[in-house]
């Protein structure tokens, strides 16, 4: 199709025209939002008088305050976790729904969807009665088996309260991934597992020498996803345990809803959220940075 | 596609480990369903046991306070509103980042994307700025415009997936007949494109729906309230009733149930389209 400079120009014309309520209203409501978050962070604020100038104060205050580093510490377990218990389990599921058991694969695709599709307010509502120490499934199942040592309250005391919590996001956000991996999987050619068949290979030879390295992009796209949602994530923690007991499962976005809708310090609460930002910003650019280096390093190999 | 296969222990060991995986997926939302239907004595003598006799005490006792019925018309209307804008722009950008393409498009692209990565709580304090200056804190509008911003990016690219896989003849075709861009927009793409602004629509109204975040911050007034909200309230009031908390919280979950069950294909179509961008 030869399309003259003419039609280039109202091509470009279109494209502004058709884009710009879009990108005007992500702009409004997202970006300039960002921004602003960057201006609040240098004030000292109760969101009713009158902000008073901190420079970077809020800055220093935060790079000594313990509760955001290892709120930010957390966010960091939560992507790992993620990256284990969600992600690469997927894989597995993914792998046997598609590859060994494909005649059930709707069925349990349906029913491993169902957690994503319900409110996490629902789901952490739910599971505070699973981890209910005198009404709770958890407890009733450790009795039934015989572990009654085990019993506690799971989300009220310090030592269990995040790990509790990580369980129910494993729980909640699995069948995301087994669903992108099942069409990932679903992409490799056939020909490819029946030659490895000829040549003896079983399930998990082929598994690990086959589909991980044909879908690896996917692994990644889909661990960047997990890695994008735990630095996201509010709604459970926020039902579940509200970061407590005692900040043992606060996350960056409970401890800024703290001080910013608890304790009205707005500026802070700016800070919290534009810092972190700024952080994982710089983690994914050092981290693109390094990666690109070793997939060069890499290369010679192959 | 697949080879006929030969069942062999494989299979067998495979499909009875994931059979009793999914069964704790989904045990703890029949363990809900069925405990609504105890009373509550019946609850507290025993957690596990079915009902003895099928009571509907609970969903009455959820519903009476009439709380429940007001908080989802709440969730009704903002997720009318949110899905609205959100299919309306992802549409119209959609189709301008797979039709047109020009040089400054990948900019777009990234902008997006780097939009789709940031959480919505670093917004939340200059959001509360900005709605209290417009006179929008604490109404349904406030809530519906930040809501859709955030949902617009992942939107525009499940919808430019879809005129991705259109082919460009379509567009040409109707451009030598000497149609506007606009025309060819309105009459040629927006007809096709009616199933995929759907499925667009349906994972919205998932999303806005469950949305908990910005209605929490934003909306102080209880006869305001969305659902999510208003039920960790109720919760917080009926904190003896079990069965009434178990059958509201099912009364919450059941919309985005239904959708999914009736809309599966659509819905799980617009996740994997929304998720390759990334």
């Amino acid at each position: 199709m030869s399309a003259g400079i003419g039609f280039a120009k109202r091509y470009n014309r279109a494209a502004i025209l058709f884009l710009s309520p879009a990108l005007v209203f992500v702009f409004a409501f997202v970006a300039y939002p960002v921004a602003y978050a960057g201006w609040l962070s240098l004030f000292r604020w109760d969101g009713a008088s009158a902000p008073q100038f901190l420079a970077a104060g809020n800055f220093v205050r935060l790079a000594g305050d313990a509760i955001f580093w290892q709120a930010l510490f957390r966010n960091i377990l939560v992507a790992l976790s993620a990256i284990v218990l969600q992600v690469f389990l997927a894989l597995a599921i993914a792998y046997c729904l598609v590859r060994i058991v494909p005649a059930f694969s709707r069925i349990f695709l349906f029913f491993y969807l169902v957690p994503v599709m319900v409110s996490e307010i629902c789901i952490g509502l739910l599971w505070r009665f699973m981890y209910n120490p005198y009404f709770g499934l958890v407890n009733a199942a450790l009795s039934a088996i015989g572990l009654d040592s085990l019993k506690r309250g799971w989300l009220g005391e310090s030592a269990t309260a995040f790990s509790a919590v990580v369980v129910v996001m494993s729980f909640t956000y699995l069948g995301l991934y087994v669903l992108l991996f099942v069409a990932a999987v679903r992409n490799v050619p056939e020909g490819v597992y029946e030659a490895a068949e000829i040549d003896g290979a079983g399930e998990f030879r082929k598994f690990f020498s086959i589909t991980m390295p044909m879908v690896w992009d996917a692994v990644r796209a889909n661990s960047l996803l997990a890695i994008i949602g735990s630095l996201k994530t509010f709604s459970l923690v926020f039902v579940l345990t509200n970061g407590g007991p005692n900040h043992a499962s606060e996350v960056v976005s409970t401890y800024l809803y703290k001080m910013g809708f608890g304790s009205f310090e707005m500026g802070y609460a700016a800070t919290i959220g534009f810092a972190q930002m700024v952080l994982t910003a710089l983690g994914a650019w050092i981290a693109f940075r390094y990666l690109k280096r070793v997939g060069a390093g890499a290369g010679a190999w192959s | 596609m697949t080879s006929v296969r030969r069942w062999n222990l494989t299979s067998t060991i495979v499909l009875a480990v994931l059979t009793a995986h999914v069964l704790m997926v989904i045990f703890p939302f029949v363990w809900m369903i069925y405990s609504t239907f105890k009373t509550n004595r019946e609850f507290m003598r025993s957690v596990w046991s079915l009902p003895k006799s099928f009571s509907l005490d609970a969903y009455v006792g959820a519903w009476s306070g009439g709380a429940l019925g007001g908080y989802a018309v709440n969730s009704l209307l903002i997720m009318a509103g949110a899905t609205m804008i959100t299919v309306i722009l992802a549409t119209l950008a959609g189709f301008a980042l797979s039709a047109y393409r020009p040089r400054w498009l990948p900019a777009v692209e990234l902008s997006m994307t780097a939009a789709m990565a940031i959480p919505a709580y670093v917004a939340l304090v200059p959001l509360v700025v900005m709605l209290r200056g417009a006179g929008l804190l604490d109404t349904h509008l406030g809530v519906i415009l930040p809501t859709a911003a955030f949902n617009v990016p992942v939107s525009i690219f499940i919808m430019q997936a879809f005129f991705n896989t259109l082919p460009r003849d379509l567009f040409d075709a109707a451009r030598m007949d000497g149609a506007s861009e606009w025309k060819i927009f309105l009459r040629v793409a927006l007809p096709i494109a009616r199933p995929a602004m759907f499925t667009v629509a349906i994972v919205n109204m998932i999303w806005v729906w469950n949305d908990f975040l910005f209605p929490v911050v934003f909306i102080n007034s209880p006869a305001r309230k969305t659902l999510p909200v208003g039920l960790t309230d109720f919760v917080g009031e009926h904190i003896t009733n079990y069965p009434v908390m178990l059958a509201a919280i099912l009364i919450a979950a059941i919309a985005p149930l239904i959708l999914f069950v009736f809309f599966e294909r659509q819905i799980t179509a617009a996740l994997i389209g929304g998720a390759v961008k990334e």
